[in-house]
């Protein structure tokens, strides 16, 4: 087997999405000789799981599932998705708390402010985690019965609700990126018009596209106070 | 030998020289009407044997640190050279005729006994008797008592087990005064210099300002912004109830409610299209519900203001009336485990007297005593607040027959058992939703009999349910509802986050919480809206806030009623504190300057109550906490120099309600 084949089935049985033959070949070309295989299939996951599933020439499209016509139909209770299908996410939010407790909580957070208890702890900025990229974002692990609802988005750039029906641990805000991949499995409900999630049916792969996620993050608190439609601070 | 004794007030002088001589002691007047010398003989033990006793006492702190007289002026020199301006310690006039009888009495005696209330501040008032006692007798040699209560016993054995003053609990009193002086005269200079200017209601103000005052008033203006901004929002929800051997259960929700109503109408689909629900849980087990843990001052004050309608301040100044008389322990202490040590049930037995509570005693001292629960803090000076004789209600005033009652009653809660009951659980999945209900039927009450402040009620008795078994819920509806603001602090709730932010002592928490409504910082609405005070009137006072004195001790300035809420004492309504304009303006005017700390926030307050810590820990010392601490503040002070005009503008838009300037 050509090391392009290699490559290729090794990206598949990782349950990567499918990579386009362009992708292939010029990761193949980029150096000579190539790397070993598997730091190249390292490369391909990082790159795959950071392109934008609705529109990357990176992946085949040929060989990417997208959702069945008529699956944001609200008006059909339950339908099943035939196959096993990529998405990327698009938002998350957490429907067990209130709009207002989140901007209260990353509020304190801008000014520096986190409450443990009633004790207010000052954050510093050598203090918060070394990761750079994430200034002072919630951190708290979403309770175990937490409910969230994502906004999901297939390679035809559909975009439908995800529903948490049973808790997945890996989904919370905070921890899951905007443009994560996931794979919805063959099997998985739908109900008018969402998407249900059980641990079973959702299969979280990791990634995300950094310049949405920034953007999704800068823009939390103004997309809360929108929806609650009330913006009136001292 | 001759010995001189000296304690904090005159309560404590003539309780303790009651003990000492078993009674017979002479009784001399000084110059000072409330100072007593008692004379007596007793037998110290130790190298010391049988000694001539004279007792006599201060009233709270003898002496006061203040800046000297090229310092009086407020705008010359400017505020800030108060952070390294000289300062001196003298005795304070009213103060000297006492401080003379001390150096009188040292002259004579080979042995000074110091028998001030054994706590951090009571150590710096022991070092300023020395410091008198040393004008009559620069050699006398020190010791102290240590004891937590006027019971006799415990009297006569700290006598005989003297031990040495310690330094350590001196230096930190003497930095947090001079601290305090510093900081609480630069600022209040600097505000208020800066802000009379702006004419109208502030041309004649004082504004003081406290290191401890400023982050409790912050506490309070960032509830009132927490309550006034508050969006409601609607949230929805499941409910599920089941009639069966004629009682009604409540299943609730295991997502509780959700903020989308779409999410729910889905969810809810599911369990209406499954029609039957199924038991997947049922267990039933012995539950208890914990007695309360020994009483500290920070429980106290909580209980006092939630359950007593009495303010913090009330509540300590009884107690400590209690305490003088030989009731209670000693009211202020951060301890919640007892000794192991302590003969607990020989106070319960004091209490079988008692009309009220005598019986329950008389039970826990036949058989039901248990020991205590014991919590994690330890102050090693004093036991939790406990009685330690019976006082019958006759002797008692009508409050402080309450705040009795409720030691009495927390105490003897403490030695009881737990109150046990049992608990039913059951739990449902109907569709993908998972529901459960929740029964406690009690089955002995123990403590709660003579807890009369806590309740636990049967809830209803849960029928039969098997698990595996399926049945068609009775009513399954959508529900839903909207969030409410969170409500204003009360008393209980702001010393619960000064506890928690380290803002102030135990024992001083109360007096900056009167301190602030003196100010006319905050005021307090009875929970209704009704303003219980009048927050427009405007008599000023004339002094800065912090005066580097600790709390009003001895027979001065205990029992003060409360600033603008003159009424009496009985029974009112919860209190709920909100800023005034003035309060709002100076937090909001300090928290948008910007700075790493505002003055508004607990942060660097709570710094300087662990160094004071640190002092009597021996991990640092006065020296280098004054050093630092004034080099922060100082820090502070510039950066508000700078950035004045946001506190002026914040001033122009709360107090004058000129909006965006």
């Amino acid at each position: 087997m050509d090391l392009a084949s290699q490559l290729r089935s090794s990206i598949l049985s990782q349950s990567l999405p499918p990579p386009s033959q362009t992708f292939v070949t010029s990761l193949l070309a980029a150096r000579n000789p190539p790397p070993p295989l598997a730091s190249l299939v390292a490369t391909a996951k990082s790159r795959l799981l950071a392109c934008d599933l609705s529109s990357s020439p990176s992946l085949d499209s040929a060989s990417l599932v997208v959702f069945p016509a008529g699956v944001e139909n609200t008006h059909l209770r339950e339908q099943t998705l035939q196959r096993d299908t990529y998405v990327q996410v698009l938002d998350i939010e957490n429907l067990s708390l209130s709009r207002w407790e989140q901007i209260e909580e990353l509020e304190s957070i801008e000014k520096g402010e986190r409450t443990r208890g009633r004790e207010i702890i000052r954050v510093t900025a050598d203090q918060d985690d070394g990761s750079g990229g994430e200034p002072q974002q919630q951190r708290a692990t979403p309770s175990s019965n937490a409910t969230h609802r994502l906004v999901l988005q297939d390679r035809s750039g559909k975009k439908v609700y995800g529903l948490e029906l049973r808790r997945v641990p890996q989904i919370g805000v905070g921890k899951t990126k905007i443009g994560e991949k996931l794979i919805l499995k063959a099997g998985t409900r739908v109900a008018r018009g969402s998407v249900m999630l059980t641990p079973e049916t959702c299969q979280v792969l990791g990634g995300k596209v950094e310049a949405w996620h920034k953007t999704w993050t800068e823009s939390r608190i103004a997309r809360l106070k929108e929806a609650i439609g009330g913006d009136q601070r001292p | 030998m001759k010995v001189l004794c000296v304690a904090e007030k005159p309560s404590i002088s003539k309780a303790v020289a009651g003990h000492l001589s078993g009674g017979g002691f002479q009784t001399r007047n000084t110059r000072n009407q409330y100072i007593k010398n008692y004379t007596f003989n007793f037998d110290f033990g130790q190298s010391w044997g049988q000694c001539d006793v004279n007792m006599t006492c201060v009233t709270g702190h003898l002496t006061q640190a203040e800046f000297t007289s090229e310092f009086r002026n407020w705008s010359f020199p400017p505020p800030e050279a108060l952070f390294d301006a000289p300062i001196v310690t003298n005795v304070v006039d009213d103060k000297k005729a006492i401080a003379q009888n001390i150096a009188d009495q040292a002259r004579w005696s080979q042995l000074l006994v110091i028998w001030t209330d054994c706590d951090r501040e009571g150590e710096h008032i022991g070092n300023e008797i020395v410091e008198a006692a040393y004008k009559g007798n620069a050699n006398i040699p020190v010791k102290r008592a240590k004891f937590s209560n006027i019971e006799r016993a415990h009297v006569i054995s700290a006598a005989k087990r003297l031990v040495d003053l310690d330094e350590k609990q001196v230096s930190a009193v003497a930095a947090r005064i001079e601290l305090d002086l510093r900081i609480g005269y630069a600022f209040t200079r600097f505000i208020t210099n800066n802000l009379r200017p702006l004419r109208g209601p502030m041309e004649n103000l004082v504004i003081s300002y406290g290191s401890c005052q400023f982050p409790t008033l912050g506490f309070v203006v960032d509830r009132y912004f927490r309550v006034k901004n508050f969006v409601p929002e609607t949230f929805w929800g499941i409910k599920l109830t089941h009639l069966r051997e004629g009682k009604t259960i409540n299943f609730s929700w295991a997502r509780h409610r959700l903020f989308d109503r779409m999410a729910v109408v889905i969810l809810y689909e599911k369990c209406l299209v499954a029609k039957k629900a199924k038991v997947t849980k049922v267990q039933k087990k012995p539950t208890r519900k914990f007695k309360p843990l020994p009483l500290t001052t920070v429980e106290l004050q909580k209980a006092a203001t939630a359950l007593l309608r009495m303010s913090g301040q009330q509540a300590m100044t009884l107690a400590e009336g209690l305490y003088n008389k030989g009731f209670i322990s000693y009211p202020r202490t951060e301890t919640d485990r007892f000794d192991r040590g302590m003969n607990l049930k020989a106070l319960v037995e004091k209490q079988t007297p008692d009309s009220r509570w005598g019986n329950y005693a008389r039970g826990l001292c036949d058989g039901g005593f248990q020991q205590p629960r014991e919590g994690k803090h330890d102050d090693k000076a004093h036991p939790p607040i406990h009685p330690i004789t019976y006082a019958a209600p006759t002797v008692l005033s009508h409050d402080e027959g309450r705040i009795y009652e409720y030691v009495v009653r927390r105490f003897l809660a403490c030695c009881s058992e737990d109150a046990k009951g049992e608990a039913s659980d059951v739990e449902l999945q109907y569709g993908d939703e998972l529901f459960s209900a929740h029964g406690v039927i009690v089955s002995e009450k123990n403590y709660l009999e003579v807890f009369i402040y806590e309740k636990w009620d049967n809830t209803i008795e849960m029928p039969k349910f098997t698990v595996g078994e399926q049945f068609e819920p009775t009513e399954a509806m959508m529900t839903d509802g909207k969030t409410s603001p969170p409500s204003y602090l009360t008393e209980a709730d702001l010393i619960a986050l000064m506890d928690a932010n380290g803002i102030g002592t135990d024992a001083t928490m109360a007096e900056h919480i009167q301190k602030i409504q003196d100010r006319e910082y905050v005021a307090t609405v009875d929970r209704g809206g009704q303003p219980a005070g009048d927050p427009e009137q405007n008599d000023n006072e004339p002094a800065p806030a912090s005066r580097g004195r600790g709390r009003g001790r001895g027979g001065r300035g205990g029992g003060r009623g409360r600033g603008g809420s003159g009424t009496t004492t009985g029974r009112r309504g919860i209190k709920l504190f909100v800023p005034t304009q003035l309060g709002v303006a100076l937090i909001l005017g300090f928290d948008r300057m910007n700075f790493e700390t505002s003055l508004g926030k607990p942060f660097l307050r709570k710094e300087m109550e662990l160094k004071m810590k640190a002092i009597c820990d021996g991990h640092t010392t006065k020296d280098v906490v004054l050093r630092e601490s004034i080099a922060q503040y100082r820090h502070v002070y510039m950066e508000s120099q700078q950035k004045l005009h946001v506190l002026k503008s914040a001033c122009r838009e709360f107090v004058f309600g000129q909006p965006g300037s």
